[in-house]
Order: structure tokens, then sequence, then C-alpha cells
């Protein structure tokens, strides 16, 4: 898959990058003031970390437990998930409800409307027949509370979840909550532009995240200095196609079924990727409105808008 | 991230997941948030037939931090006393009232380092017949892979009595006392779901001892201490909760040797309420000087057999050879993401014969205690 990471990371002499494959796209765990021989192994256990979270929550594996819910779907049958499942569905439910109902994971079926390779629109009635199956309040969703197992059901057959709103973020949480736990002080996990900072350089000094240009693929739009937390950007470049002089994008609105406008690209910066990475696709749905509710949330942001303009919040 | 106090509900939300933020590893960084509460404790002791002792005690806490490196937190407590305390063994007509008021606050300021921290402490405590100050100094520092954290620790107490009256002898004015404590530890993360610690404290206190207010209540001038805390924390995966165990040892100069086991489960039962049932047993020895309730043919109550006068004689039930049994709940509800309640139940019983290894004194009364504890507090 031709893809192009939107954030590259300054290189460091003293680093060691460990790059690999995973959720259809390049990735890369970074230690940085470690000998190669401690480093690695710690590495190793990273990556194993991401890859237990792809086949566990990828709905293109079979056996996950996203496949397993979507394979009922229909059926009358309620699913039975994990506590780590649950959490993850009480932070969906969460993420709709804040964002009135735009993210939604539910919505991802909405893209078999959408060809991006062939440069298709939707045939006549093709959204209509995919909308009623779209929207969180249409499951049922329970869990007993907090730190319990839940249950889950799609009543209408062809309903699908989609955790990649949020998977590949939380990856990289995890991962490099791990490493922090194994002592490692400086470093970053980086899935695919999604980034979280495992900590400062090991001087202490920031790192230099560059942010991909939206429309020059070779250029950078910004450069952020980030001591930790983390750092994730949704972009109308990452998938589409434009017809007529209209682009048309892979994040797609799940009341209308239609590709979002407003923005080229929003980056997030927070301290955990997984609400930056939420927290920038919301913005892209959220369209007109983004820069207020991202101010809300009190995180930095870097938007950029349809006609190029930036809009910076607190950044350093 | 220096600002998380301010992050929006969504932003904190991703963090409280498990996995995504780790808090432990972050022990030695200034508190990101503040957080003010208020409780409010009854306690009331009693044996057969009467209550004793009533407590009714509001306190106020604050923790807050100060800028990036520094945290500061502070406790002020007003305790109401009254009811009888006996003034020899479990006698009860012999018992003086008591009305008290005690007025006691503390604060700390610890200052964070990347591995280490340094705080330092004092306390006032203050009642009509006794002032108590107090200044403690502590530090703590972790491995290079956060999993092994050192504390170490050192405190002064200095103590004035002057009971009313002159106490139970009529005599006793501006006393005197001293504590010095020592404090060494060591706190490991065996997993990431086991964390085991030791501790070793050793005090030593010397200058007036005795309880004014007891009958023929004449103890050493020093006190040495010394008592080994092992705890072994385990978190279950499974269900979010987590078991508390902990071990005390205890000896000191008196003769009084201690065991205490504890047993603590911490269990979430859904809707942000998490209930902590508790269990603990204490045994232990009684003081060299303790005399039990044989009184004296001549000399009669409270005088025990073979009392002699200048030597170091008690009559405090809390010196004797017992064994205790406290069991406890606690129900603590995150109303939301800065709101806490909680309410706390606990109940105690001591009797001789429930001591462990040895013999308990005979011909006391059981004791029992009970203690009620509301809370609530808000993050800011």
């Amino acid at each position: 898959m031709a893809y192009r990471m939107s954030v590259q990371a300054e290189a460091q002499v003293d680093d060691l990058g460990f790059g690999f494959g995973a959720m259809a796209c390049d990735c890369e765990v970074r230690i940085a003031g470690l000998k190669r021989r401690d480093a690695e192994p710690l590495a190793r256990e990273a990556i194993a970390e991401v890859q237990r979270i792809e086949s566990k929550f990828s709905r293109y594996r079979e056996a996950s437990v996203v496949s397993r819910i979507n394979a009922a779907a229909g059926s009358g049958r309620p699913v039975d998930v994990d506590v780590e499942t649950a959490d993850l569905l009480d932070f969906a439910a969460q993420l709709h409800a804040s964002s009135g109902g735009l993210f939604d994971i539910t919505s991802g079926m909405l893209r078999q409307a959408w060809d991006f390779k062939q440069k298709r629109r939707p045939t006549h009635g093709q959204l209509e027949l995919l909308l009623p199956r779209v929207g969180w309040d249409k499951l049922r969703w329970q869990r007993l509370g907090a730190g319990q197992a839940g249950r889950i059901e799609l009543p209408l057959p062809g309903m699908e979840l989609d955790f990649g709103g949020f998977g590949k973020e939380y990856a990289a949480d995890r991962a490099a909550t791990l490493l922090q736990a194994r002592g490692v002080r400086h470093g970053m996990v980086n899935l695919g532009g999604d980034i979280r900072l495992i900590g400062p350089r090991p001087g202490g000094q920031p790192w230099v995240l560059g942010v991909q240009h939206p429309r020059e693929a070779q250029a950078l739009a910004a450069r952020i200095a980030l001591a930790d937390g983390a750092l994730a950007t949704s972009g109308d470049y990452e998938r589409f196609f434009e017809q007529d002089g209209v682009r048309y994008c892979h994040i797609l609105d799940p009341r209308s079924g239609w590709p979002v406008s407003h923005w080229q690209s929003v980056s997030v910066v927070a301290p955990a990727c997984l609400a930056a990475g939420a927290l920038t696709t919301i913005a892209m749905l959220m369209q007109g409105d983004a820069l207020d509710f991202l101010r809300a949330q009190n995180v930095g942001f870097l938007a950029i808008d349809a006609q190029g303009g930036v809009h910076r919040h607190e950044l350093d | 991230m220096a600002k998380n106090h301010s992050l929006g509900t969504l932003a904190l939300a991703a963090m409280a997941l498990p996995g995504v933020w780790h808090a432990s590893a972050r022990a030695e960084n200034a508190p990101g948030q503040g957080l003010v509460g208020l409780k409010f404790l009854n306690y009331q002791d009693s044996q057969p037939g009467w209550k004793r002792i009533t407590v009714n005690s509001p306190s106020f806490l604050l923790a807050a931090p100060l800028g990036r490196d520094w945290g500061v937190e502070a406790t002020a407590t007003v305790d109401h006393v009254s009811g009888a305390t006996p003034r020899y063994h479990s006698n009860v007509s012999g018992a003086s009232t008591m009305q008290d008021e005690r007025k006691a606050g503390d604060v700390k300021v610890t200052r964070y380092f990347s591995r280490a921290s340094v705080s330092l402490g004092g306390a006032y405590s203050t009642e009509h017949d006794y002032l108590s100050r107090a200044f403690s100094l502590a530090g703590t520092l972790s491995s290079d892979d956060n999993n092994t954290t050192w504390n170490a620790g050192f405190g002064h107490a200095g103590d004035k009595i002057d009971p009313t009256d002159g106490g139970e002898t009529g005599s006793i004015r501006d006393q005197r006392k001293r504590t010095n404590d020592f404090i060494l530890g060591v706190t490991q993360a065996v997993t990431g779901d086991d964390l085991v610690q030791a501790n070793l404290t050793h005090s030593r206190s010397t200058g007036y001892l005795d309880d004014p207010y007891k009958a023929l209540d004449a103890r050493p001038s020093e006190r040495r201490q010394t008592a080994l805390l092992l705890r072994w924390n385990h978190h279950f995966a499974g269900d979010g909760s987590t078991l508390r165990t902990g071990y005390r040892a205890y000896n000191d100069s008196w003769q009084v040797k201690a065991s205490t086991l504890q047993l603590e489960w911490v269990k979430p039962v859904g809707g942000g309420v998490s209930l902590t049932p508790l269990l603990r047993y204490y045994t232990q020895s009684a003081a060299s000087f303790y005399a039990d309730p044989v009184y004296d043919t001549t000399l009669g109550e409270p005088y025990p057999a073979g009392w002699t006068a200048g030597a170091s004689n008690s009559l405090d039930q809390r010196l004797s050879a017992f064994g205790a049994f406290t069991l406890g709940l606690k129900i603590e509800w995150a109303i939301d993401d800065l709101w806490t309640a909680d309410l706390k139940g606990e109940a105690y019983q001591q009797r001789g014969e429930w001591r462990a290894g040895g013999e308990g004194s005979k011909g006391l009364e059981p004791f029992k205690a009970r203690m009620l504890q509301v809370g609530l507090s808000r993050k800011f």
C-alpha cells in the first residue's frame, strides 16, 4: 500500500530506530540513550504489543474481537467482550456523545460506496442503502461498570464496527507506556505518523516533529517541538480522488456519507495519542466548528484550512 | 505536559484507559491536579454496658501543585472529644469524665526531581492540656528503570504535657516528651501487577511517657520502638480489583512485642463505585511493668499485688496482652471526573483471650470501638 508518513521525526546519531509494518502503515519504535543490546529486546516487546492490538481489533482479521462482533450482526446474539475491548467501546461511546454523533465507529462501512482507487462516487441510492445501518445509537452496548467486561449486539444485518479511528493510536500509547514501564526514558513510538513520545531526547531537549504538507508530498507544513505527549494528524490527502475540481477524501460524515472538505489537515498535540488521534478525526468532521471544539478540549493544534491557511494554537 | 489539569474530558478519558498513561512510573512527578477534601469522623469506644469516649472530628485537606516541580499538602483537623476514660484497667466507677477539643494542622512541601523527591513537613497540635510540635524530612530515590524506589526519612516531635488540675496525682505540670523517628524503606515493582514494599522504622522517645490521668501510672522515661512493615499489593487485570496485604512486626524496650496482619481488597463494582472490605488482626504481649487487675489485699484497689513505690507500673489496658480484630468496609464513589465521595466504617474489638503466641491478660472487659467517616473531595 502506498502510504506517506505524515510526520517525520528528526534523526539523531545516538537513536536506534526499529522499523516494522503494522496496521497497513510504516511504523517505528525509536529508543534513544540505550545500547543496542538493551534496546533491541525492549523494542521487540513493544512491537509485539502493537501486533497484539492489531490482531485483536483489526476488522481484517477473522479471529479478531471486531470480526466476531461484526459476524454476529443481525443474528440476535449479543457478543461478550473482555475488559480491554469494553474500555475502548466506552471510550467510543464518549467520543460519539462529545462529538454530537460525528465520531461513530459504525460509520466505516460507508466507504463501501466510495471507490478511491477507481475514483468513483456512490451510485444513485447506494448511500441510502447503507445509512440506515450506521449509528452508534442503534447498537446495544451494555457494561456492568468500570473495570468490568461487557456485551455488545449489532441488531441489524450488515452493521459493522471499525476501530480504525483509534486502534493505531491506542497501540502507540500502549507500546510507549510499556517501554516507560521498562525504564526507557527517551524515544517514541511512531505508527504511520501517529506518534507517542516515551520521553525527550537524552539531553532533555524536545524532539522536533515535522508535519506533512497536505498538498506537497516532499514538503513539511510545520515543525513542532515536543518533549512528551503525543501528536496525531488527520488529512484529506491520505486517500482521495478529484473529479470536476472537487476533492473527495476518505473522511466521511456519518450523517450523509459524504466526505468533509473544510480542512486539508488537522494535527493535535495531547498527552495520549489515543486522544490526539480521536480529536483530529472529530475536528475534520466538525468542519467550521472544529477550532472552538479543540480549544475547549484545551489541546494544542495545527489546522490547515481548505485555502492553505495555517491555524496554530498552544504549540511552542 | 504541565497543563493536564485543564485538559478536556476526552483527553482525560483517553489517559484513563489501562496501559495508555504510565501513572506509576511518574511517581516522582509533582501532582498534576490539586485536591480539596472535607472529612467527618465519628469515633466511639465502649466496654460492656457503657459508652466511653466519643470523638467528632471534621478535617480539611488540601494538596496542590506549585508550578511544575513543587507540591504542597496540608490538613487541618478539629476533634471534639467527650466522655469518660477509666482511671485504671477497665474500671468504670472511678472513671474521670472529660471534654476536650483538639486542634491540629500539618503542612508538607515537596520538591520533585526527575528521579527523586525531598519533602519537608511540619505539624502542630494542641489540646488544653497538651501541645505537640513536629517536623519531618524525607526523601525518595528511584532506579533508572523506575521499578525500585528507596525512601528514607527523619522526624522529630517535641510535646508539652500540662494536665488539668495536675492530673491523677494533682502534681503533674509542664512535662516534656521528645521523640525522634527514623524510617528506611524500599518499594519494588516485581511485575506490572505486583508491588512489594519493606519499611523499617525506629523511634526513641524520652521524657514524660506516663498517662497523667491514670492511677499509679509510672512508666520508664525512655521507649525505643522498632517495626518492620512488609506489604504486597496485587492487581487483578481480569476484574480490575486490587488485593493489599500487609504484615507488621513490632517490638519495643518495654517488652511489648506485636504483630499485625492486614488484608484489604479494592473491588470496582461499576458505576464508578468501588468497595474495599478490610480485615485486620493485631496481637501484642504486655509491657514488662503492666500489672494485672489483681489488687493488693492490704492497700486495696487499684494497687496491684506486689506494688512497690518508685518502680515502673501501669494499669493501662493498652499495655496489656491482647488480640484484636478490625472489620471494615469502605465505599468510594467517583461521581464524575472531579468529585469523589467516600464512606468508611470500622468495627474494632480487643480481648485478652484473642492474643496469639501466649496467654492474654486476664480480668479485663473486652474493649470495643467503632469508627465512621464520610468524606467528599474535589479535584481542581
